[in-house]
Order: structure tokens, then C-alpha cells, then sequence
């Protein structure tokens, strides 16, 4: 375990507290998508399941993958690892790609398993805040765009942020819901660009520095 | 022009017996990629070229464009890289068609320097400039299956019959006439097309066989293996059976593609010293094993190439070189006037050729040219080895990249453009492996089988 993130977090009997939470080394993808999608809930005071065992132990595994990992709860601790190597005292069935949205009912703990999944549902910051988080983990990958404009509709018409200055520049336009998602890093870039409900324009290599940068916020790599 | 590949000389393009020609050269993913031309339309192009889109370099082995990382400039939108033909490749590969490898060229005259080809001449081009010119050698590794390709791709590539049955692993002869047969068509073929070999027998898993082709200069033997490994495809459709390059092709055993190589300065073995290795020899494996990290990242290109590095199964799992030892990563054969090379023992049968031996050779060319001295020779077994007694090689994908990354000699020689993309490509290949349906705990997953079995 070298990837080592402390952040403030409330038990479930709603204390206040540190918790550690460990991803181990060379990660997978979904490894470092709940140790991403934990912090991201104990950053905003989200309840983490805290046992009343030494340890606790949750699998999660995709819906359409053979994507699976296992979710370690320990006091002042979460260890998140790949597969699902031990037997778990729960296991949530879920869809990566719809922010951990069970697809069966959970088996084992169902209090464990309702612990887990609110754990992975952290609030998603609204598209502003998003953007702007999104633009400060993506330009350090290279060929990041100058500028980044975020284009939304809201209730007064058109809204924009732009960030950044400069030659280069990068538009993505969508509703706020759906750039808040992509921003945040709790949807899949390509995901939605497929789904046809995000419009950007920009060079063909952009596109693709931009997924470098998504992967950066959902992945943490 | 190369000792291995006997031209067709003499063959004009207005040869009415000739109805097309078909220009070769493989893409980073070691695919061996071209098109068939009208002679009219190849006489056309020999001087300006021959248009292919960018995406050649720009799919992955499932079709989808590599996302992740920024693209060289020249790729623009989809714009086209040109191929020109090396004439002097040029065979009468079938009766009416002639084949004829290249290069990929940008519109401005400059090599594209991904293409792989190109990059292995500029390793040569280099080591010339110190003087030296190198002499190697591949050892092709493959399995073949008894069922039809069609067969094969039915059933995803799996539970597929080891042809020549599965008893006994290595040098037996006792194989049904099939697998000979099969072997006999392709050392037929290569003297067809003027390819030499030198050996081939049976391997260490069921169905599976070594080829060895004659020894010669880089570009030169990377034509001939490319042309090898598509006439061993070639005959083995026609004959209804199916063959793999796949690094490890069923959950048993792995494919490697060992490199064997020597220095010769004005036409001496430069590695050749009466007692152990000549200080040449002894820089080259400096080299090598400064960049053996990286480099990995270059010789086992896929997902699936990791699985082979399990300690006592054969390849090397360590950085490590040794004096007639096969369980290190670099083989140093020595005291032979002719024989004293270095044996790179690290590729994948999966790993571009040209690639990889462009990532040796910038290896040996930084240990000449910078003296670099290496570690003391392995002399005990190297696999095994207690933790902290010696260095691992990286052992998946994403390690070897960020070694490959961190890797100033390999960016320096091979440049930063072709690092960075081939980076970026690793990490794309991991992220489709666990996000598209890749298991890392089976031991070969359907994905990795469907992905890697036919291509590259």
C-alpha cells in the first residue's frame, strides 16, 4: 500500500475523525476509482462505514466486467484492493459507469452493503467547482489546452467559465449535470461523449489529452 | 541489401506477368499492415509514395483509436503518412504478386518516427557512426492449432487441439505427419521467397515450434521475420489449421523472441576477447542493463506478454546478465571468434521486431558510446532470488511504461516523440484491458485471447 490519502471523515455514529484510506500499488482502474470516490466522500464529510469488528470487508464488483475489487473498512482505515480474494461480509453488484448504481441486491451485511454504497456516492460539486477542479488535475498531463471553456444553459440563457489564458483553447458544452459529472471525475469522458449529450470542439489530439485529463480525475493516475 | 531476402532482380513493373504488387511494413502493434497495388498504379509511387492514414499508428489491436495522451503534431485530423517501397525488398512473393516492404514517411521529406522500420535504421545508422555494425539473430516462436482459422474464431480462440499432438515438450520427433507437414510447407516457402533458415523443431509446449532464421543485419532480418511470420499465417490457413504469436497463447506455456546479436568492427567480432568478454561486449551489456526496464516496456508490448514472466518457466524475471546463463535477462556467449554475442532474452513472440531491436540496439549504443560498465555477472540461478538480492523486471504493463518513461537514455536515443507515444498507448492498452473486459486474476482471460490471438 503506497498511495496513502488522510482525510476528515464522520463514523457512522457521526464523529468526526481521521480516516486513511490505501489503495495498493500498481492499482487497477476500478482500485483507484473507489479510493478516488472515498476520498471524494470523507473530503465531504460523508459517512464511512466504521465496524464494530476490527474489519470489515466489502466486494464490488461490475455489472459487465470481470472488474472486482475489495473494499476494506478498518478502524481509521480503508484499504481498497484488487479482485476479490477473501470471502467479503458483503458484495454489491453495481454499474461503474453509473456511479456505482447497484444492479442486484446486495448480499451479506445488508447494513455494511448501505454503508458502502452511500460511501461511494459522494455529492457531485456543481459544474463550476467541477470545472475548475478539472482544470487544475488536467494540466499537468502535456498538450492540455491554454484555455478551457465550459458552456452550459441555464435558467438565464448561456453560461460560461472560462479558464486559463492563452493560444490553445478547448470547449465543452453540455448541461450542468452532465458537465459536473464529467468534470468531477464521477463519469466516464467517453462514456457520455458517446451517449451523444456532450458537444466539444477542439483538435482530434485535444480530445484525446482531455481523456488523459478525465482519467486523472476519475482514476487519480 | 539484405543477405536473407533474395530479390527479384531484373522484374520491370511493365511485366505483364506480374498483376500486382503489394507494399509491407508493420505499425507499432507489430501488425503487419499494406495493400495490393495495380502495377500501373506502383510504378506511380515508387518515387512520391504511397498515402495511408495516420490511424495505422493510431488503433489499437481492437480497432479503437488509442486515446490518452497527446498526438505528434503530424497526425493532425486523420492526415496521411506516406509509404515508400525499398526497392531492394522486392520478391515474387506468389506467382502474379510481388510484395515490397517500406517506410512511412511525413509529407516533408522526414521519417515518421514511429514507424518502426525507420527506427531501427537510425539505431544503425548511429552504431555505424562509432564504428560498429551488428550482426543478429531472432529466434521465431509460434503454436499451431489443428482447426481452421474459422474454427478458431468461433470459439473465441480458445480449447483449441495443439497440432502434432501433445506429448513430450521440445526437440521431439515423434509428431504426426501433420505438423511436419506443415513445417516442411513453410521452410518451402521461405526458400521460395529467398528467405534462409537455418533450423526449426519442435518447442517447449504442445504444438508449439521454433524457427530460426540466419543471422544478418538488423533491417534485414526484421524484413525477413515479418515475411515469416505472414507466410507461416498464409500456410497455415491454406492448410486449415491455425498459428499464434500470442505471447502465451493457452494458459500453459509463453512465446518468447530471444535476440541474439554481435558487434563486428572492419569485419571482426568486436564482442570476441580470449577470456570473457571484450570490453566492447562488456559496455554493450552496461547498456542494456541501464535500459533493461524501460526497454521492457518495448520487447512485451501487450497485456498478456506479463504473464509470461513467472519465475523457473523460462523467461527471465530479473536484471541481470551472466556468462552462459539462461536464467538472466542478457546471455553472454564469449571466447568464440564468431560465436561471442549477446543473448537478449526478454522479448515476447507478441514484441514488433523492428521495435525491439531498435530498443536493444539504443541500449548498446549507449553502453559503447558512454563506457558504461555493468554490474557483476549473475553466476547462480536468477530466478527465485530472495528479495532485495537483485532487481525484478517490471512485471505489468504499467510499470514497464513508467520505467520506459523515466527512462532518459531510451528518450534520448530512440527520441521523445516515439516514448511518449508508446507510453501512451501502454496505458491505453491497460485501461481497455480492465475497463473492456480483461480479468488480471485468469489466468489468460477471453479479451486478452480475442485481442491478441490473430493480431499483431
Amino acid at each position: 500500500m503506497t498511495e496513502t490519502t488522510t482525510a476528515p471523515a464522520v463514523s457512522r455514529a457521526a464523529t468526526a475523525t481521521e480516516v486513511d484510506i490505501r489503495i495498493e500499488d500498481d492499482a487497477t482502474p476500478l482500485v483507484r476509482l473507489i479510493g478516488r470516490t472515498l476520498r471524494d466522500a470523507a473530503r465531504a464529510g460523508h459517512v464511512l462505514p466504521a465496524p464494530q469488528e476490527s474489519a470489515a470487508t466489502v466486494a464490488i464488483r461490475s455489472h459487465d466486467t470481470p472488474q472486482a475489487a475489495t473494499i476494506t473498512f478498518g478502524s481509521g482505515t480503508v484499504d481498497v484492493s484488487s479482485g476479490v480474494l477473501v470471502e467479503s461480509d458483503a458484495t454489491l453488484t453495481v454499474d461503474l459507469n453509473a456511479r456505482f448504481a447497484p444492479t442486484s441486491d446486495p448480499s451479506g451485511d445488508a447494513d455494511l452493503a448501505a454503508g458502502a454504497l452511500l460511501a461511494l456516492s459522494p455529492p457531485v460539486p456543481d459544474w463550476r467547482t467541477a470545472a475548475e477542479h478539472f482544470w487544475n488535475a488536467g494540466r499537468s498531463v502535456p498538450g492540455f489546452p491554454d484555455v478551457l471553456i465550459a458552456v452550459t444553459e441555464g435558467p438565464e440563457g448561456l453560461e460560461q467559465v472560462v479558464l486559463g489564458d492563452g493560444e490553445t483553447h478547448y470547449l465543452i458544452a453540455g448541461a450542468p449535470e452532465t458537465l459536473a459529472g464529467v468534470f468531477s471525475g464521477s463519469d466516464d469522458l467517453l462514456a457520455v461523449l458517446s451517449s451523444g449529450v456532450l458537444g466539444i470542439q477542439g483538435t482530434l489530439s485535444q480530445l484525446s489529452v482531455m481523456i488523459g485529463a478525465s482519467w486523472k480525475v476519475r482514476y487519480d493516475v | 541489401m539484405s543477405e536473407l531476402i533474395k530479390p527479384v532482380t531484373g522484374v520491370d513493373v511493365r511485366d505483364t506477368s506480374v498483376r500486382a504488387v503489394r507494399i509491407e511494413a508493420t505499425n507499432h502493434e507489430g501488425s503487419f499492415l499494406g495493400k495490393t497495388l495495380a502495377p500501373k498504379k506502383f510504378a506511380s509511387g515508387v518515387d512520391s509514395g504511397f498515402a495511408f492514414a495516420d490511424l495505422l499508428f493510431g488503433l489499437d489491436l481492437g480497432n479503437a483509436p488509442a486515446f490518452g495522451f497527446a498526438y505528434p503534431a503530424w497526425r493532425g485530423h486523420l492526415d496521411d503518412v506516406y509509404f515508400r517501397p525499398d526497392l531492394s525488398t522486392r520478391v515474387e512473393w506468389e506467382p502474379g504478386l510481388d510484395a515490397v516492404i517500406g517506410d512511412y514517411w511525413l509529407k516533408d521529406g522526414t521519417p515518421v518516427p514511429l514507424c518502426p522500420r525507420n527506427l531501427t535504421r537510425r539505431m544503425v545508422d548511429r552504431l555505424a557512426s562509432l564504428g560498429f555494425a551488428a550482426t543478429v539473430a531472432v529466434e521465431i516462436e509460434a503454436t499451431v492449432f489443428e482447426e481452421s482459422i474459422h474454427e478458431a474464431r468461433a470459439r473465441g480462440y480458445r480449447d483449441l487441439t495443439p497440432l502434432g499432438g501433445s506429448a513430450g515438450t521440445a526437440y521431439h520427433l515423434a509428431k504426426s505427419k501433420d505438423w511436419t507437414g506443415y513445417m516442411n510447407s513453410v521452410a518451402d516457402r521461405l526458400d521460395a521467397v529467398g528467405i534462409e533458415w537455418e533450423a526449426w523443431n519442435d518447442e517447449d509446449a504442445a504444438g508449439q515450434i521454433e524457427i530460426n532464421l540466419a543471422p544478418g543485419d538488423p533491417i534485414a532480418v526484421c524484413d525477413a521475420w515479418a515475411r515469416t511470420r505472414q507466410i507461416m499465417r498464409e500456410l497455415a490457413f491454406d492448410l486449415g489449421h491455425t498459428v499464434t504469436f500470442m505471447a502465451k497463447p493457452t494458459a500453459g506455456y509463453g512465446q518468447a523472441s530471444h535476440i541474439n546479436l554481435s558487434l563486428q568492427r572492419d569485419g571482426v567480432n568486436a564482442f570476441y576477447a580470449e577470456e570473457g568478454p571484450s570490453e566492447v561486449m562488456r559496455h554493450a551489456v552496461g547498456g542494456l542493463l541501464a535500459t533493461i526496464e524501460g526497454n521492457t516496456s518495448i520487447v512485451l508490448p501487450q497485456i498478456t506478454s506479463y504473464r509470461r514472466l513467472v519465475d523457473l518457466s523460462g523467461p527471465p524475471v530479473t536484471a541481470t546478465w551472466g556468462i552462459s546463463n539462461k536464467t538472466t535477462a542478457v546471455r553472454a556467449v564469449c571466447g568464440h571468434p564468431s560465436y561471442s554475442r549477446l543473448e537478449y532474452r526478454v522479448p515476447g513472440a507478441d514484441a514488433n521486431l523492428y521495435l525491439a531491436l531498435a530498443g536493444v540496439l539504443a541500449g548498446v549504443i549507449a553502453g559503447v558510446e558512454r563506457k558504461i560498465e555493468p554490474p557483476e555477472p549473475v553466476a547462480e540461478m536468477a530466478w527465485c532470488m530472495p528479495p532485495g538480492e537483485i532487481t525484478r523486471l517490471p512485471d505489468t504493463i504499467t510499470k514497464a511504461a513508467a520505467a520506459l518513461e523515466a527512462d532518459p537514455i531510451l528518450r534520448d536515443l530512440l527520441g521523445a516523440e516515439f516514448v511518449d507515444y508508446w507510453v501512451g498507448s501502454r496505458r491505453w492498452e491497460w485501461m481497455q484491458f480492465h475497463t473492456a473486459g480483461g480479468d488480471p486474476f485468469a489466468e489468460l482471460s477471453e479479451w486478452e485471447s480475442a485481442r491478441y490471438f490473430e493480431l499483431p
